[in-house]
């Protein structure tokens, strides 16, 4: 069934196929019409989940981590601010190992106060073992939303969904909604491997000491990076139910190219426009989308830029004192391919706070890398008079 | 820890959390302790003041657990005649209670009573004889019965001569039936001669049967008590008009009804004197105690002067009679002296000293003097040494003749049912004691401390050694009020007796107190603290922080293990009864 | 009954293992006991971070025989929410939800998240086990930290200026069911109160007084006397409170000086009479406001 739909709506609509079994959120522009939607589906009864209404994003992650704890489904959305407020616990989710799938609307933090959309609010939560993914346009919205719990549930760490502000969250684009006997086929009801059960009493998250610690968190970190290959299996059923299919990297039109563009979020679509005119002006463009931040695909973003001369990455974020985020952890993941086949990284900082990335933005981009001999700075700030 | 226990978790496995798979028992956190709970089962007050020994707290505890026939049987370890004791004993045992810090005292009276009454409701078997010695008992009085007793429950052949006609001394002669009802006394040696003690009345020895004729006994215990009343020392006191008071209560509670006239003057303030007041009061004079010393300082038991006081006995306090004046040989009144309180003497009362200018006169018809009696036992062969008014004995008993033991008033005691009943009963284990280890010295009295509640009187359980009550390494020392914790205990009002008003008392010789109800003699032993003896009421258990202590087995109440046990010390601290100490013994 | 039977009238159900790692006369330690006693094996236990986390055992032990999540110190409220809601929505009406939190994370920074459960009447028993301080990071003044106490951050020069914080009359304005306070040295009454809110649904609150021998420097077997103390001069009554407005005393208070009570600890060692006497005063006001309270309601 094809729905127009925001892209709050599409979380609402994905949460909602997934069953999910608790809900706890706290109010934040842009993620509002997500709870809306969902409370609304548990009042009308077309959600069999209870809604708890907390009073702050901390307490919406402490009830998402009680409910995951005593086995349930779970799930909350917010964005920016809140999810700032939310931190302490995203380590306590992750490393208490609960599978809670929350949606993220991209917003800059204050201050000044600003509700557009920018990257710096989810990048903050790189380090706190959640997964990342950050969504393109509705209909990845709403299949991501679905494919999280079936992910998170297996390596048994929670997921973050992220979508712009705006420019998915109140922009309606038509979605094929599957039906729900299609979604009960690719995820049924949560079975947690351990829980809080009084049949099974056990304490969880006593006291570790030192000589355990270590293991805990390699454990955690062994499941980040056992999910990007379950990311792939569990991508490969969606597709042979939906047709459809993302990739934690997506190459387009890539091949041979002399500069691959590196975006995520909205901006790829913008310049998906704009690959598509320069391909056919024929300048060998080519586009790379990340969608898996975290975990981060080190072994498909080698085999996709290895070679490249040149990589332009767009960063809608900034790490203050370092650059942009996707930027620096691709040079990272880039060090250790041979000298000859590592391509030259500009790392573009642009669309901070809502500015807009239009096409001619991205143009200029690539003009620049195209031309320069090398990126003056590792920070190249676009369309900032110095 | 543990690698092991942390295997990286694969896909479907169990993600590797700090999720607990054992309890804190691998902790034994009994090593943080420098010191530890014992229990530690000490004396109760009551036990310890009790003339005759009995284990107070241990009746009360088993009628607390519902054990009424346990609860019987105890204080018949000790005591064989509770019925009468529970109505004329003065129960020193509830002036010791701890409860009074709380409320008041416990009426052990009454649940003494309430257990001797239904002791009485049935007869016992008979005791069998399994020792070949015969006793012959001297005297049917409380230390008469009670050493009798003892020794037919010990196994021995036992005669009891009494002089008068019925059995029973003191208690039949000189306590009134409206204390004592002739019923109850009379059922009481009944069941004494049903357990198969033999009685051989109108038997006064050096009259009707002469000394030599105790020689059929390989022993014999006298006590014939103190029946000459003392005299005042002033003129005309054996003229017309004076009487001794007990020869007058004898004359009545024997079924006379002597003209006495219709002012009577009591002189004394003991018990017999309470008693000759409220006796002439019922033969219809106007009674007046006369006491030279105040209120407070009477040796009655203060229930009973109340109960004169209520049916109409007047009362003159701080004065003495120093004269007499008859007109024609007949009494027309005493003259007396005031007296004030000067300091104390030695019996730690405060000594009246006479206020020589001040005097008054009394009317009186008649004058009874009860200021104390003199014991008599010339019939006693030369070799039983006395002391001026006294026999003397050991601790057990025993007199300088020996298979001769005595006890009762004509020993140095205080004169009181109980503390005749307990000469009684320390002599029968003095005479045991002589039959088991013939030709030997009797050990020192402090050899026999081991038998006693701390101070108290000799144990008859103690003596047996199969004392039924469980008690915890027992360091035999008396609780002290800051061993109770009187925090656990919620005030419940006293059950008191159940008296005739005054007037219906004073008018025949019923007995005046009906004592309390059976179930309100039940409740009044759940009042009791339980002083120094664990009752099991599992507040240590409770307050221990650490669950160190559980129920125990094999007949000890409670188990402490030391593998947990932190030696906070709350459980001694919280012990509502003193039943358990702090110690560094065994570590 | 004149005398406490214990047996008869508290449950002989033991859900607390020996080798815990409390301090020697702890009346956390007792409290606990007392509470899962009332509460029984079908109990969820949340704890935030308090004395009880060290309490519990280092992993891999635990010295609680129900389930028990640790979690972070200002989110007791909003866990026991979600177990709450989890067990609810997989149709498990009968097991109690017990989250079990120090004064600092009830009082202080976790009262947010309690406020904002109560506030939902959010189905679940939270017990406030109070020792007064933030005893478990080493004896830090909290805002249950009592006036002219010492503690490490209210030195003796200067001690702590502020009376307790009122959580009692915070957590009845919410009006929740059931508000409650209860004393180690009251156990059938800690515990009746325990099984009253247990049978009650929506937010309960059990408050326990939970003397510290450490903390508040008197010899460790004094636990249950401290606490009896506090009650008995009025510096903690033992009240309940019903639907935010019905306020009952339920043992008796017969008052007199707190001076005892205050002497026998040495975190008051340094008061003056003038200064013990300013205690008084606001324990005698105090008494007051709760006599008012039982007698007109809120």
């Amino acid at each position: 069934m094809k729905k127009v739909i925001m892209g709050n709506h599409a979380v609402s609509w994905g949460a909602q196929l997934s069953r999910v079994e608790v809900i706890s959120a706290y109010p934040i522009t842009p993620q509002t019409q997500v709870v809306e939607e969902l409370s609304e589906m548990c009042a009308q009864g077309t959600l069999a989940a209870r809604f708890i209404p907390v009073e702050s994003e901390h307490s919406a992650m402490a009830a998402c981590i009680g409910a995951s704890a005593a086995g349930v489904r779970t799930f909350t959305a917010t964005s920016s601010q809140g999810l700032a407020l939310m931190h302490e616990l995203l380590h306590w989710a992750s490393l208490g190992r609960h599978p809670i799938v929350m949606a993220n609307i991209n917003r800059a933090l204050g201050p000044g106060w600003n509700i557009w959309t920018d990257q710096n609010d989810s990048l903050s939560q790189r380090d706190t073992g959640w997964m990342q993914f950050y969504c393109e346009n509705n209909q990845e919205v709403l299949d991501t939303t679905i494919q999280a719990f079936k992910l998170a549930e297996r390596v048994d760490l929670p997921a973050m969904i992220i979508l712009d502000a705006f420019f998915l969250s109140h922009t309606s684009e038509p979605v094929d909604i599957p039906s729900a006997e299609t979604v009960d086929s690719f995820l049924p009801q949560r079975e947690a491997k351990v829980k809080l059960d009084v049949s099974d009493p056990r304490a969880f998250n006593g006291l570790v000491r030192p000589d355990s610690y270590t293991e805990m968190r390699k454990d955690q970190h062994d499941a980040m990076e056992r999910a990007l290959s379950a990311l792939e299996e569990v991508e490969v059923e969606w597709e042979q139910l939906t047709g459809r299919r993302y990739g934690a990297v997506e190459a387009y039109r890539a091949d041979d190219a002399e500069l691959l563009l590196v975006t995520s979020g909205t901006i790829t679509s913008t310049a998906r426009h704009v690959v598509n005119e320069c391909r056919d002006r024929g300048d060998a463009i080519g586009l790379v989308k990340m969608k898996a931040f975290r975990p981060f695909p080190t072994a498909e973003i080698r085999k996709v830029l290895k070679g490249v001369k040149r990589v332009a990455v767009l960063d809608r974020n900034i790490s203050p004192g370092h650059g942009g985020i996707f930027a620096e952890e691709i040079r990272a993941a880039l060090y250790d391919v041979p000298l000859d086949d590592r391509p030259t990284i500009f790392g573009y900082v642009l669309g901070l706070g809502g500015r807009d990335v239009t096409p001619p933005v991205i143009e200029e981009i690539i003009t620049e890398a195209r031309a320069a001999k090398g990126p003056k700075r590792e920070d190249l700030w676009v369309g900032v008079t110095s | 820890m543990s690698q092991k226990r942390h295997s990286a978790s694969p896909d479907g496995e169990p993600p590797v959390v700090a999720m607990s798979d054992t309890s804190t028992l691998e902790n034994k956190t009994g090593s943080w302790k420098y010191i530890r709970p014992i229990y530690r089962d000490q004396v109760a007050p009551c036990n310890a003041t009790c003339p005759v020994g009995i284990d107070i707290e241990g009746f009360m505890n088993f009628l607390r657990e519902r054990e009424r026939e346990e609860a019987c049987k105890l204080v018949l370890r000790e005591n064989p005649i509770p019925a009468i004791t529970g109505r004329v004993c003065d129960h020193p045992c509830e002036k010791a209670c701890h409860r009074r810090r709380l409320d008041q005292g416990l009426a052990v009276h009454a649940v003494e009573r309430m257990m001797g009454d239904l002791i009485l409701a049935d007869l016992p078997d008979i005791l069998l004889v399994t020792r070949p010695e015969k006793i012959g008992v001297v005297g049917s009085g409380p230390a008469g019965l009670a050493c009798a007793y003892h020794l037919a429950r010990l196994g021995f052949e036992v005669t009891i001569l009494e002089a008068a006609a019925e059995a029973g001394g003191m208690l039949r002669l000189g306590i009134p039936e409206f204390r004592l009802p002739r019923r109850v006394l009379d059922r009481q040696i009944e069941w004494l001669k049903a357990l198969g003690i033999e009685f051989r009345l109108n038997a006064r020895i050096g009259d009707t049967v002469p000394w030599d004729d105790l020689g059929e006994f390989d022993a014999v215990f006298v006590a014939t008590g103190a029946h000459r009343g003392r005299g005042m020392g002033i003129e005309g006191e054996t003229g017309p008009g004076f009487r001794s008071g007990l020869e007058f209560l004898k004359e009545v509670n024997a079924g006379g009804r002597p003209d006495v006239g219709k002012q009577v003057v009591v002189v004394g303030g003991g018990n017999t004197a309470i008693d000759c007041a409220r006796t002439a009061l019922r033969l219809g004079a106007d009674a007046l105690v006369l006491y030279r010393r105040t209120r407070n300082e009477m040796p009655a038991i203060a229930q009973e002067v109340d109960e004169a006081e209520r049916e109409g006995v007047r009362f003159t306090f701080l004065a003495a009679p120093v004269a007499v004046n008859r007109a024609e040989q007949v009494l027309e009144s005493i003259e007396c002296v005031r007296m004030e309180l000067g300091p104390p003497d030695e019996s730690g009362r405060r000594r009246p000293v006479p206020l020589e200018d001040d005097r008054f006169t009394l009317q009186a018809d008649t004058v009874l003097t009860a200021i104390g009696e003199v014991a008599e036992f010339d019939y006693l062969p030369d070799d039983v040494e006395a002391d001026g008014a006294s026999v003397v004995v050991t601790l057990l008993g025993g007199t300088s003749s020996t298979v001769v033991f005595a006890g009762g008033d004509m020993v140095e005691q205080p004169r009181s049912v109980a503390y005749a009943l307990g000469s009684g009963k320390r002599a029968a284990i003095g005479i045991d004691d002589y039959f088991w280890n013939r030709g030997e010295e009797e050990p020192e009295a402090a050899d026999w401390d081991s038998f006693r509640f701390a101070d108290g009187n000799l144990s008859m359980a103690r003596w047996y050694g199969d004392d039924p009550i469980p008690r915890s390494a027992p360091n035999n020392r008396v609780v002290r009020p800051e061993d109770v914790n009187l925090n656990h205990f919620v005030p419940v009002p006293r059950h008191e007796d159940r008296e005739l008003s005054g007037e219906a008392s004073a008018a025949g010789f019923d007995e005046v107190n009906a004592g309390v109800a059976e179930q309100d003699a039940m409740d009044e032993a759940n009042r009791c603290f339980n002083c120094g003896v664990c009752n099991g009421c599992e507040l240590c258990m409770l307050f221990c922080p650490d669950v160190a202590i559980t129920r125990g087995k094999n007949g000890e109440r409670f188990h402490v293990d030391m593998s947990y046990c932190k030696g906070c010390g709350v459980c001694a601290e919280e012990c509502p009864r003193g039943a358990i100490v702090m110690t560094r013994e065994g570590l | 009954m004149s005398q406490t039977m214990i047996g008869e009238q508290i449950p002989q159900e033991e859900l607390v293992t020996s080798g815990h790692l409390a301090c020697p006369g702890c009346a956390g330690a007792m409290a606990m006991r007392m509470v899962l006693k009332g509460l029984g094996p079908q109990t969820i236990v949340v704890m935030p971070a308090c004395c009880w986390t060290i309490i519990a055992g280092p992993w891999p032990q635990s010295s609680l025989k129900v389930p028990l999540y640790h979690t972070a110190f200002e989110t007791a409220g909003a866990v026991a929410s979600g177990v709450k809601a989890a067990l609810e929505v997989r149709g498990d009406s009968e097991t109690t939800v017990m989250a079990w939190a120090g004064d600092g994370g009830t009082f202080d920074i976790g009262l947010q998240a309690l406020s904002g459960a109560a506030e939902r009447n959010e189905d679940f028993l939270y017990c406030c086990y109070d020792n007064e301080a933030y005893m478990n990071t080493g004896i830090q003044r909290s805002s249950s930290t009592p006036a002219g106490a010492w503690t490490t951050t209210t030195p003796s020069n200067h001690p702590e200026a502020h009376p307790k914080k009122d959580i009692l009359a915070i957590l009845a304005a919410h009006r929740i069911p059931y508000a409650a306070t209860a004393s180690v040295a009251f156990p059938v009454d800690l515990v009746e109160k325990v099984q009253k809110a247990k049978a009650i649904r929506g937010t309960r609150f059990l408050h326990i007084l939970a003397p510290c021998p450490p903390g508040w420097k008197y010899s460790d077997e004094s636990t249950v006397e401290m606490a009896r103390m506090a009650v008995h001069n009025r510096t903690f009554p033992l009240v309940e409170v019903e639907d935010g407005r019905r306020w009952r005393f339920t043992v008796d208070h017969p008052g007199g000086s707190v001076e005892p009570y205050l002497r026998k600890q040495g975190r008051f060692r340094h008061l003056t009479d003038e200064d013990i006497a300013a205690v008084q005063a606001e324990v005698d006001d105090r008494w007051a406001l709760f006599e008012r309270r039982v007698k007109v309601g809120t």
